[in-house]
């Protein structure tokens, strides 16, 4: 135990002579922070519109300036046929064609339903969906006032415009006889940062602490010091707990740090308990570093334990349900994620800081985090080698 | 007058694959002796020493260390020994204070013994005024000198230097000998490897290794008589190279 504290008094005095690593320790997290949260949304916010109105009439530029009224979208091109057009969606200049018939406005008044041609880039599946039910409801909200200024309020006809993405059509003219108002739970404007700050909190702590504590070991074995201490009787565990401890330390700081950045930056609500949100970070940083020290001790140089390293910190957090919810994800991926601690904290997070649950409601998962703690730290003892 | 041996060494081997870095040596070392251990690069000295200090399991073979199996316990050898590699590993990022303190503590000394310890060492030295600077302002010869000074901190009965003089000027490798003098006659036994000839001069005993073999064992006095040659140069050109011709 004397041992230990001599070689955790070392690794503080490198870490604070080290001003990479001060840097890194301050400034990770803002910049993390700062760009990850706003940046990484699904949220579609500006859709470039290409328009064909060959129908060019009052009701058919109403329509259109309705769309463009909208906020999500602008009008980008007018092109003068379809082929141009596509072509238009080919090269990304447009994200979405909007063709109207020349008997748009004809057919709203008479009994014909005209039908609109809307043509989506769907590379992005998730942004075409989104583009085109934004349409959708711009167009049924159009149609609403259609049929209230002719006063065609009845059942037997339900009137409008049939809207078809490529060549399927949709109705989507009927009124409805009933309202469905949505209330939103836990995230009541669906602020997509609120939803993605928690994520980016566990990115921050996984890479802190992944990247920090493996490379401190594997430098150690580049420049030849870990023989020294090699020779000396110190015990697996206490050198292992001296590469642990400090970045331990070190991850939690940087909770803190990009916390408030959350508060103070975003205006993140937290509705559970710091406390309980503190002791999973701290359990999860455990079997983060338990990796990490793993990995180091299988690498010989920083190279091969950076490659290793970055490549289990991808699939960590790409299957952690991070984006895309890990109840979609195919059944062998799902049990992939038994075994990796960013999946149980990406939900403790969300759960803890947007729903407010409390210890009942996530002691499984702290259970199953808590127990790759202990594995991954058991692993990363035994695999370390004093002699070749 | 029977002499205690601290290390006994018998038909040791050690195989990296094919290729065989240690053949079946045996060697005793006494009690107090510096002993000496010369070969060309690759002879196989830094291997047998790792053996010896448990950092490398040997493949074969018997060896002791301080009455201690190295195959089997060589946590309980590493208590015993100190140990100075041949790629400097002293902390170029803390300073000259804070290695020594650093050593004294993870061989299980406490801090109110390493204190005064410290500061005598430094004094001994001539250190005094480098105790706060950082091991990577230090020229090498410095260096070297309490690479060594700490790896003797803790009083071990036996110390392993692995090349300890190499790439330091004569001068300074002279202020190393009288150091080496100086640890022995304080009862520490010095096992001490070096490719450099003139040193061997300094040893009490001298074992000459040429692929991976032991091919002379004895006083440097005793086998420049044996093979009637002046000095352990030429005594090292003549029994080392006939072996490498016959591989």
């Amino acid at each position: 135990m004397r041992k230990l504290i001599f070689l955790l008094r070392k690794e503080f005095r490198q870490i604070r002579r080290n001003p990479f690593m001060i840097r890194a320790i301050i400034g990770v997290p803002i910049l993390q922070m700062l760009i990850l949260v706003p940046a990484v949304t699904f949220e579609v916010k500006r859709i470039d519109l290409a328009v064909i109105d060959s129908d060019r009439s009052q009701a058919s530029r109403e329509l259109v300036s309705k769309l463009t009224g909208s906020s999500f979208f602008v009008v980008t091109a007018i092109p003068g046929s379809i082929r141009e057009a596509e072509s238009m969606l080919f090269s990304g200049d447009a994200d979405m064609a909007l063709v109207i018939p020349s008997d748009f406005s004809e057919g709203l008044s008479g009994v014909t339903r005209p039908r609109l041609q809307v043509l989506v880039d769907a590379v992005n599946a998730t942004s075409a969906q989104l583009s085109w039910s934004y349409l959708v409801s711009v167009v049924r909200d159009f149609n609403r006032e259609v049929v209230l200024n002719k006063g065609m309020v009845t059942a037997a006809s339900p009137g409008g415009i049939i809207a078809s993405p490529g060549g399927m059509a949709m109705s989507s003219g009927s009124l409805p006889g009933l309202s469905v108002s949505p209330r939103y739970w836990y995230n009541p404007t669906l602020n997509y940062k609120y939803y993605m700050l928690p994520g980016v909190l566990v990115i921050l702590i996984t890479a802190i602490g992944l990247m920090m504590s493996g490379l401190n070991l594997v430098r150690e074995k580049e420049s030849g010091t870990i023989e020294q201490i090699n020779v000396t009787p110190v015990m697996k565990w206490e050198l292992i707990a001296s590469k642990v401890i400090p970045f331990f330390i070190i991850g939690l700081i940087d909770l803190a740090l990009g916390l408030s950045i959350g508060w103070v930056a975003f205006n993140i609500p937290f509705e559970g308990s710091l406390l309980l949100f503190f002791a999973c970070a701290a359990i999860f940083l455990v079997a983060v570093l338990g990796v990490a020290l793993f990995f180091s001790t299988m690498a010989s140089t920083q190279q091969q334990f950076l490659f290793v390293a970055f490549f289990f910190v991808m699939i960590f957090i790409l299957m952690s349900g991070i984006f895309t919810p890990t109840e979609s994800m195919p059944l062998w991926a799902q049990q992939f994620n038994w075994v990796n601690p960013v999946a149980y904290l990406m939900r403790i997070n969300r759960m803890v800081m947007l729903k407010g649950s409390g210890f009942q409601d996530i002691a499984a998962d702290m259970g199953m985090l808590a127990m790759l703690a202990v594995a991954f730290l058991a692993l990363a003892i035994w695999a370390y080698r004093k002699r070749a | 007058m029977e002499r205690e041996k601290v290390i006994e060494v018998k038909d040791l081997v050690k195989r990296f694959g094919a290729f065989t870095a240690n053949d079946r040596l045996t060697f005793d070392v006494y009690r107090g002796e510096i002993f000496g251990f010369l070969g060309a690069n690759g002879a196989g000295k830094t291997t047998a020493m790792r053996i010896l200090c448990g950092l490398s399991r040997p493949t074969s073979g018997r060896v002791l260390v301080a009455g201690i199996d190295a195959s089997r316990r060589p946590e309980e050898i590493k208590k015993r020994i100190g140990y100075m590699s041949q790629r400097f590993s002293l902390y170029e990022d803390l300073t000259v204070r804070e290695n020594i303190e650093l050593y004294g503590g993870i061989y299980g000394m406490a801090m109110k013994e390493i204190l005064p310890r410290r500061e005598a060492l430094l004094e001994r030295l001539d250190f005094t005024s480098y105790g706060d600077t950082l091991i990577r302002a230090l020229p090498l010869g410095l260096k070297q000198k309490l690479a060594f000074a700490v790896a003797v901190f803790h009083d071990p009965g036996i110390v392993f230097l692995d090349e300890p003089t190499s790439g330091v000027d004569p001068v300074t490798r002279r202020q190393f000998w009288e150091m080496i003098y100086e640890t022995a006659s304080r009862g520490i036994t010095v096992f001490v490897t070096t490719h450099y000839m003139d040193e061997a001069e300094y040893c009490d005993r001298i074992t000459i290794m040429s692929e991976g073999r032991i091919v002379a064992l004895d006083t440097p006095s005793a086998l420049l008589r044996q093979y009637g040659t002046k000095s352990v140069e030429e005594l090292f050109v003549k029994i080392a190279r006939p072996q490498r011709n016959t591989v």
